[in-house]
């Protein structure tokens, strides 16, 4: 997760909104290193856990459940 | 002297707080890059992003980080920043 | 000519007791006499009214003119010709202190003194006073940068570390400025040097920040050029930190020290090397992890999403053992120049222990310690991990005796880690894991375990007896993960 951070924060450094999609296990550690990277505002979102023991309809499922939620994200100022 | 402060140095990196500012949010139907961090299953779950960021107008295009355990090496970034107007990566569990 | 009698003196030395109202009387007179005292200024103060002094001495600040002149002991007095010393005497000697108050013209009143009388130690002489003036000067010359942190007097300065969350679960040694200007004083570098950029967070770790968490974490000073190359070699981006604090895998990093400067600062390369008991070899282990934890920033349950971790994680660091060895240090094997000290960084699991107790041949004894690298994460799991082997010198006569090099076991060991692809697909044994059954066209085809024979790195250590071996299973291996990197610790000296 923590790699995919500051991937985000990188692209939004060379001026493209980027939004990274973790698993909620993450949600805590996200907002701290969103903190400490010196970007609380940091665009992410979360899917329920787990995502390795779910089958192929359940993970389209969870697209479908936050597809608005990512372009919100990517589309706020 | 058993009620001297004692000096100690820090040994963290005291850093400042900086507020770096976001970049210009996504307009329109803009073209959109999925990162595939590459842990496993990902690829369902980014396939059916695409599936219907298409439908709601939106060029996508799909990449993947040589792995998950690093950050994304910068001239694979450079090369999605320059063609793409917004980034979604995924899917870290 | 600018002549003057400089005296440096102690508000609790009698010989000082004996000589300053001497001093005071001539200075009083007009002669070109100056008394400064190491004391502090009360202690000074108070000896003045106690000896009824017309002047009370200015002190002597930070000891500046005491270390200038470095006196064994005081009273030292001083003939000085514009801050050059022309001679001196120290304690007290009625004639030579004459002969010399003659030079700068001036009379001393020295009968009612002693004909001889031994001074006493100059503060300078003190270890603590020492200490914190080194440590004061380091401040002012701006080696050390690092902002100070005040712990009360009323707090215990072990419980106030555990507090701040600068710990990892152990005590640490308080990082006072003397302290860290002492492990300092064993790197030529500048302590500002930044050795590498710590993940998650992108900490900067200078030297002196690594010097900082050296303290900490208890290390001999003469260990800290090997925790500085530790850090170097962490850092480097093949060896993919980040990733490593961050995995739910319970791997963390080995510090496998080979060469010459692992023996000097008293290393352990033989028995329980991989056990308690050794100093050196504990801290620098630690010192990296703690720098990990408080230059990166990662913790655990938080950065560090290890599911169980391991007791490694605290420090996992051992030295090679040179004599005997029947290979080239792993250093050297990995490109560190003959005779040289260097490091290598694995990103590994805790050791376990293989037991082959009646090999006598090499090929024998490839085969047993192939069942146990085959067993690394289990036997299901094909080419994702490499492996640290400690071979032991029980172990290792065998190779040594038999001519076997590195490249040779290393080549065997791979040999005979495959197994036929029926065994280890998916649902083998009962197992559901295990290779992908899409990548299995033949049942009898062999997987191998490792990548490559040089995925099996090699090391040698271990007390005399004991016919064991070790490995320290690895984490995601290659290019998608973490790879072993390898520093001299020359650049650190």
């Amino acid at each position: 997760m923590s790699c995919g951070l500051r991937d985000v924060l990188e692209f939004e450094r060379v001026g493209k909104p980027a939004v990274l999609v973790a698993s909620d296990v993450f949600t805590g550690a996200a907002d701290k290193q969103a903190r400490m990277l010196g970007q609380p505002a940091a665009r992410r979102a979360f899917v329920p856990h787990p995502v390795q023991d779910r089958t192929d309809d359940e993970l389209r499922e969870l697209a479908r459940s936050i597809v608005d939620e990512l372009v919100a994200a990517l589309a706020r100022a | 002297m058993a009620l001297e402060n004692l000096e100690i140095l820090d040994p963290t990196p005291e850093r400042a707080a900086a507020g770096l500012p976001l970049a210009a949010p996504m307009r329109g139907e803009a073209r959109i890059a999925l990162v595939d961090i590459r842990k496993p299953r990902g690829d369902v779950f980014l396939d059916e992003l695409e599936r219907l960021l298409a439908q709601k107008g939106h060029a996508v295009e799909r990449t993947m980080k040589p792995t998950f355990t690093k950050p994304a090496p910068a001239d694979v970034r450079r090369e999605i920043a320059a063609r793409c107007d917004a980034i979604i990566e995924a899917l870290a569990d | 000519m600018a002549l003057e009698l400089v005296a440096l003196v102690k508000h609790d030395c009698p010989v000082c007791d004996q000589l300053l109202p001497v001093l005071d009387a001539a200075a009083a007179g007009g002669a070109p006499v100056r008394v400064l005292s190491q004391s502090d200024a009360e202690e000074t103060a108070g000896q003045a009214a106690r000896l009824g002094l017309s002047f009370v001495p200015p002190l002597d600040d930070e000891l500046a003119l005491s270390q200038r002149y470095d006196p064994d002991a005081v009273p030292a007095l001083l003939l000085l010709d514009g801050g050059v010393e022309q001679g001196r005497v120290e304690g007290i000697d009625r004639g030579r202190l004459a002969e010399l108050a003659a030079q700068a013209g001036v009379t001393l009143e020295l009968d009612a003194l002693p004909e001889r009388r031994p001074g006493c130690a100059s503060l300078t002489r003190d270890p603590r006073v020492a200490a914190s003036l080194a440590a004061r000067a380091a401040r002012r010359e701006g080696r050390i940068r690092s902002r100070p942190i005040e712990i009360g007097g009323l707090e215990d300065p072990f419980e106030a570390l555990f507090d701040r969350g600068l710990t990892d679960g152990l005590p640490v040694v308080p990082p006072t400025p003397e302290r860290v200007v002492a492990m300092l004083e064993h790197t030529s570098r500048d302590p500002g040097d930044v050795v590498g950029i710590v993940p998650p967070y992108d900490g900067e770790a200078t030297v002196e920040k690594v010097a900082i968490n050296a303290v900490m974490a208890g290390a001999p000073p003469a260990a800290l050029p090997v925790v500085l190359a530790a850090v170097e070699a962490a850092c480097a981006p093949e060896f993919a930190l980040h990733g490593l604090v961050a995995t739910t895998y319970p791997a963390g990093p080995t510090v496998v020290v080979s060469g010459p400067y692992a023996q000097e600062i008293g290393m352990n390369a033989g028995g329980n090397c991989l056990g308690q008991g050794n100093r050196a070899n504990l801290t620098i282990g630690r010192g990296l992890q703690l720098v990990v934890r408080n230059v990166g920033g990662g913790r655990p349950q938080e950065e560090d999403r290890a599911t169980h971790g391991q007791m490694g994680k605290v420090g996992s660091c051992f030295a090679e053992l040179a004599d005997g060895a029947p290979w080239e240090p792993l250093a050297q094997a990995r490109g560190v120049a003959a005779g040289e000290t260097g490091v290598t960084l694995m990103a590994t699991e805790a050791p376990r222990a293989i037991v082959d107790q009646l090999a006598r041949d090499p090929d024998g004894l490839c085969a047993s310690l192939a069942l146990a690298l085959e067993s690394v994460a289990t036997p299901k799991q094909r080419l994702a991990f490499d492996a640290l082997l400690v071979v032991g010198p029980e172990h290792g006569r065998v190779f040594r005796e038999a001519g076997w090099d590195r490249a040779q076991v290393q080549a065997k060991l791979h040999e005979l880690t495959h197994r036929r692809a029926g065994d280890v697909v998916r649902g083998a044994l009962g197992s559901p894991e295990g290779v992908d059954p899409r990548f299995v066209t033949d049942p009898e085809m062999p997987v191998a375990k490792f990548a490559a024979a040089e995925r099996i790195l090699l090391a040698y250590a271990g007390g005399d007896a004991g016919l064991f071996s070790m490995v320290f299973g690895g984490w995601a291996s290659g290019e998608i993960g973490s790879a072993p990197v390898t520093r001299s610790i020359e650049p650190w000296r």
